[in-house]
């Protein structure tokens, strides 16, 4: 359970990122949260691991505090809680391996982890993650030569292999073309109910929210305009989220369900 | 040519923009230039008998390349050419491991994207205040009275000498890394130490490396100047052979020094291209002139 | 997350890899790293024992510098005026020339491929000897004095400079000179129009930055008898005369600290 009571974050610029949010997530939900840009989506999936700090009003998630968190309890926090990004933020320039084993590193101390000493069974979770997302066979290759579409399963893998009870996603997709886009989508998507994660991601697209969202959150100036599910997001409902009617650069062209595979990755 | 016919719509021709920035930084560079040529106290008039010297000299050590180089005593001055360079070498090979050791805690103490604003002031003064001071300094005032003449303090001395600059380049090539896995490892719990090795160190290494190797180069070309001063390689052997006025050991000894640092340039070059390139490309013209830039 | 939950990738999913072998590359460089290390430490008897042993008899030295002769810096003014001087002069002649050089030197400027090959040659001649051998060739070409420091100076200059700017040269952006090519310039107004003001900036930085070296430079090459700061402090090293040699050296890292500071405050005006 993710549990925000009137939570607002102001910038040290100012801005008001968060304006009052009350929300709860229930545990193993599929949460997708949509908006416009600014309007507040990667603030509030980075209050949840505080990796933006909240300015006003409690959080929290599990039983942990994380309004007013030390930078200890943000650590042990930031263990169960993963975290994808638009950029993938992978280490290009080491291997596959070694950046799924940096979801390890809570769980390594420190002089271990200086001379890369993993414990044998921080390597088989690595490999698991790696399988679950089906580039195991890329483990030692450079992340460098991987597609974007390989490079943000890597990152998932990054994530699984943390052993999270909640995922986060600020716009995993923005970086992919459409067909590896529902990809990626869907293996987050089969995540959620295989291991019953709790996932929360930011996304711009409507179809690919209204596909994907098991609940679907609508922001606008740092404040939760819409809450539902994805049947009562209807274009009426988005218009209003995005305060002007909608145009074809919203929507994700490309289909839902593409026949054919364009990454070889992935298994059909 | 008739005035312009599309007067109407289109805005007055602009003025050129002022030169007078441009004008006065040229006026003070000729003014230094010409207090500089009025200061300094050069007798002029020997430059007329340059060519002729520079030919004469060339003669006089060109004679010495030309005697059969396996007779004694010719054999004799091509191996100790060759010997005090290979120790010009180990000075300058265990400086730059000296320099780099030292350098590398630093760079991360110096770098913005890592350490908090008041270590990184200090630590840049630090590396700024080793970095005027000429390698020759520093061993004669702090290592020469505890550690006596030799290579061991020709190569402290270029040892902590490297540590400005490559504590410099280290913490610029610490800041220039993509800052995402440094979140993404933040994100997933990771302890600051355990940032710096995974996520920042394999970004920045074989810039960081490089440095290492261009500063190996530059080493082996500033023991010469600690040879002068007593502390033995190729330095000392110049010195003494100048005094002596022994031209023909004098061309043996260069065409030794020019061969070796080639040779050794141009390996230590191509490890640095292939480093950066992590393998398999050649080192692009873009990226060299990258390097050099930072190393300037 | 249970990790007995089984990956339902199971029958499409190759099987894992084994970890790879480091690349031989690696290896070798590890191998020859570490047996050069070897090789030098032994051959330069490396020790740090005379830190713990001798730090007594350093101690005394260590005291006399930390009572310098402040009145000598200004005694030996006129040295430092001449070390200026000659640092200025030399970083004058030394960038023209090795600007000229690294025209040659690079592919873009000088289509005749045995030209810059040998251009390349001799630039790499000229920088492999190291500044204080310049130092010693000079003063026997021309005698003890000034004049011999500006000539040493200068040859190490264009190593420098021209290494430096011929890389710059080669990666200046190919459009513009491919516009001078299309609009009829010959090689020298390419290199004039189309080059030179791509590389001008950097080419002014290196300047600078010679300018800062030859500074350091200038005393080093004054130990071979080629003029300025680096005779005095010849001479008072000679005399064990420390209380003067600290001095020298307070010195020097005032008037280094402020070219460097000095010439890296117009260098970021320039770029
Ligand atoms: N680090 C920051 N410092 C100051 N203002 C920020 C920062 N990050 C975001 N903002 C501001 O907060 C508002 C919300 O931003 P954000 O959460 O990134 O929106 P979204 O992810 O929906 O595009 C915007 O007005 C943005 O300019
Ligand atoms: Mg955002």
């Amino acid at each position: 359970m993710i549990r925000f009571s009137d939570v607002s974050v102001r910038y040290p610029t100012g801005t008001l990122g968060l304006d009052s949010i009350d929300l709860e997530i229930p545990d193993g939900q599929f949460v997708v949260v949509v908006g416009l840009s600014g309007a507040g989506k990667s603030t509030l999936v980075r209050t949840i691991n505080g990796l933006v700090p909240v300015t006003s009003g409690t959080l929290e998630v599990g039983d942990r505090m994380v309004s007013g968190a030390g930078k200890r309890k943000l650590r042990q926090l930031r263990a169960e809680v993963g975290m994808i990004f638009q950029s993938f933020n992978l280490v290009t320039r080491t291997s596959v391996m070694n950046n799924v084993l940096l979801g390890r590193l809570h769980a390594t101390s420190t002089l271990r982890s200086l001379v890369g000493a993993w414990k044998a069974s921080d390597v088989e979770l690595a490999f698991e993650a790696l399988e679950r997302v089906g580039i195991v066979d890329k483990a030692y290759v450079r992340a460098s030569q991987l597609s974007g579409g390989q490079q943000q399963r890597v990152a998932i893998a990054r994530v699984l292999a943390q052993e999270p009870q909640v995922i986060l996603a600020d716009e995993p997709v923005a970086s992919l073309d459409p067909p590896t886009a529902n990809q990626v989508m869907r293996d987050l998507q089969r995540i959620n109910r295989e291991l019953g994660i709790t996932t929360v991601v930011n996304l711009h697209f409507l179809d690919l929210a209204r596909t994907y969202g098991e609940r679907i959150i609508g922001m606008r100036g740092g404040k939760v305009v819409f809450d539902g599910t994805a049947d009562q997001a209807d274009d009426a409902v988005f218009e209003s989220i995005y305060g002007r009617s909608l145009t074809a650069a919203d929507v994700l062209p490309g289909d839902e369900e593409p026949a054919v595979s364009t990454d070889e990755g992935l298994a059909p | 040519m008739t005035t312009p016919t599309r007067s109407a719509t289109s805005s007055t021709r602009p003025t050129p923009p002022s030169k007078w920035p441009h004008t006065i930084g040229l006026l003070v560079s000729l003014a230094v230039v010409i207090l500089a040529v009025w200061l300094v106290d050069a007798n002029w008039i020997r430059l007329a008998d340059l060519p002729a010297s520079i030919g004469n000299y060339i003669v006089l050590m060109g004679q010495g390349l030309t005697h059969n180089p396996l007779e004694v005593p010719w054999s004799e001055y091509w191996v100790l050419a060759t010997q005090r360079m290979l120790e010009s070498i180990q000075m300058a090979w265990i400086g730059t491991l000296i320099g780099a050791v030292l350098s590398l805690p630093l760079g991360f103490l110096a770098a913005r994207t890592v350490s908090p604003a008041g270590v990184v002031f200090v630590t840049r003064q630090f590396l700024n205040a080793v970095r005027a001071l000429p390698e020759i300094i520093l061993a004669i005032v702090l290592i020469m009275p505890i550690f006596g003449l030799g290579p061991l303090t020709g190569a402290l001395a270029l040892g902590i000498g490297s540590i400005g600059t490559l504590g410099k380049l280290t913490a610029e090539a610490i800041e220039s890394i993509d800052p995402g896995p440094v979140e993404a490892a933040l994100a997933a719990g990771a302890r600051p130490v355990q940032r710096m090795r995974w996520a920042i160190l394999p970004q920045a290494l074989p810039e960081i490396v490089a440095f290492w190797l261009y500063r190996f180069e530059i080493n082996i070309r500033a023991s010469a100047v600690l040879g002068v001063i007593g502390a033995g390689g190729i330095g000392s052997l110049l010195s003494q052979l100048f005094n002596r006025r022994e031209w023909e050991q004098i061309g043996i000894t260069l065409v030794v020094i020019i061969a070796v640092t080639i040779l050794v340039d141009s390996i230590s070059g191509a490890v640095r291209a292939r480093i950066i390139s992590g393998g398999g490309r050649k080192l692009a013209a873009r990226e060299r002139h990258d390097e050099a830039s930072a190393i300037v | 997350m249970t990790s007995t939950a089984a990956p339902t990738r199971g029958p499409a999913a190759s099987a894992r890899p084994r970890k790879p072998a480091p690349s031989w590359a690696l290896w070798t460089g590890i191998i020859a790293a570490t047996a050069i290390t070897i090789w030098s430490a032994l051959g330069i008897e490396f020790t740090l024992a005379p830190l713990f042993t001798d730090a007594a008899r350093g101690w005394f030295v260590i005291q006399e510098f930390f009572a310098p002769n402040w009145g000598f810096i200004f005694q030996v003014g006129n040295a430092w005026l001449e070390t200026l001087s000659i640092a200025v002069l030399a970083s004058l002649v030394g960038c023209l020339l090795g600007l000229i050089a690294a025209m040659l030197a690079s592919k873009v400027t000088l289509a005749n491929p045995v030209a810059h090959q040998v251009v390349k040659w001799v630039l790499s001649v000229i920088r492999s000897i190291p500044d204080i051998g310049w130092a010693f060739l000079m003063v026997a070409f021309v005698g003890v004095g000034s004049l011999a420091g500006i000539l040493a100076l200068v040859m190490f200059n264009i190593g420098i400079i021209a290494k430096l700017t011929s890389e710059s040269i080669d990666a200046v952006d190919p459009g513009p000179i491919e516009a001078a090519d299309a609009s009829g310039a010959n090689s020298f107004q390419r290199a004039r129009w189309a080059v030179y003001p791509q590389v001008l900036p950097n080419f002014l930085s290196y300047s600078l930055y010679v300018f800062e070296l030859n500074i350091r430079a200038s005393i080093v090459i004054g130990l071979a008898g080629a003029g300025g700061i680096g005779n005095v402090l010849l001479v008072q090293l000679g005399r064990f005369a420390w209380e003067n040699v600290s001095a020298i050296f307070i010195a020097t890292f005032v008037v280094v600290l402020a070219v460097d500071l000095a010439s890296q405050a117009i260098r970021r005006r320039i770029a």
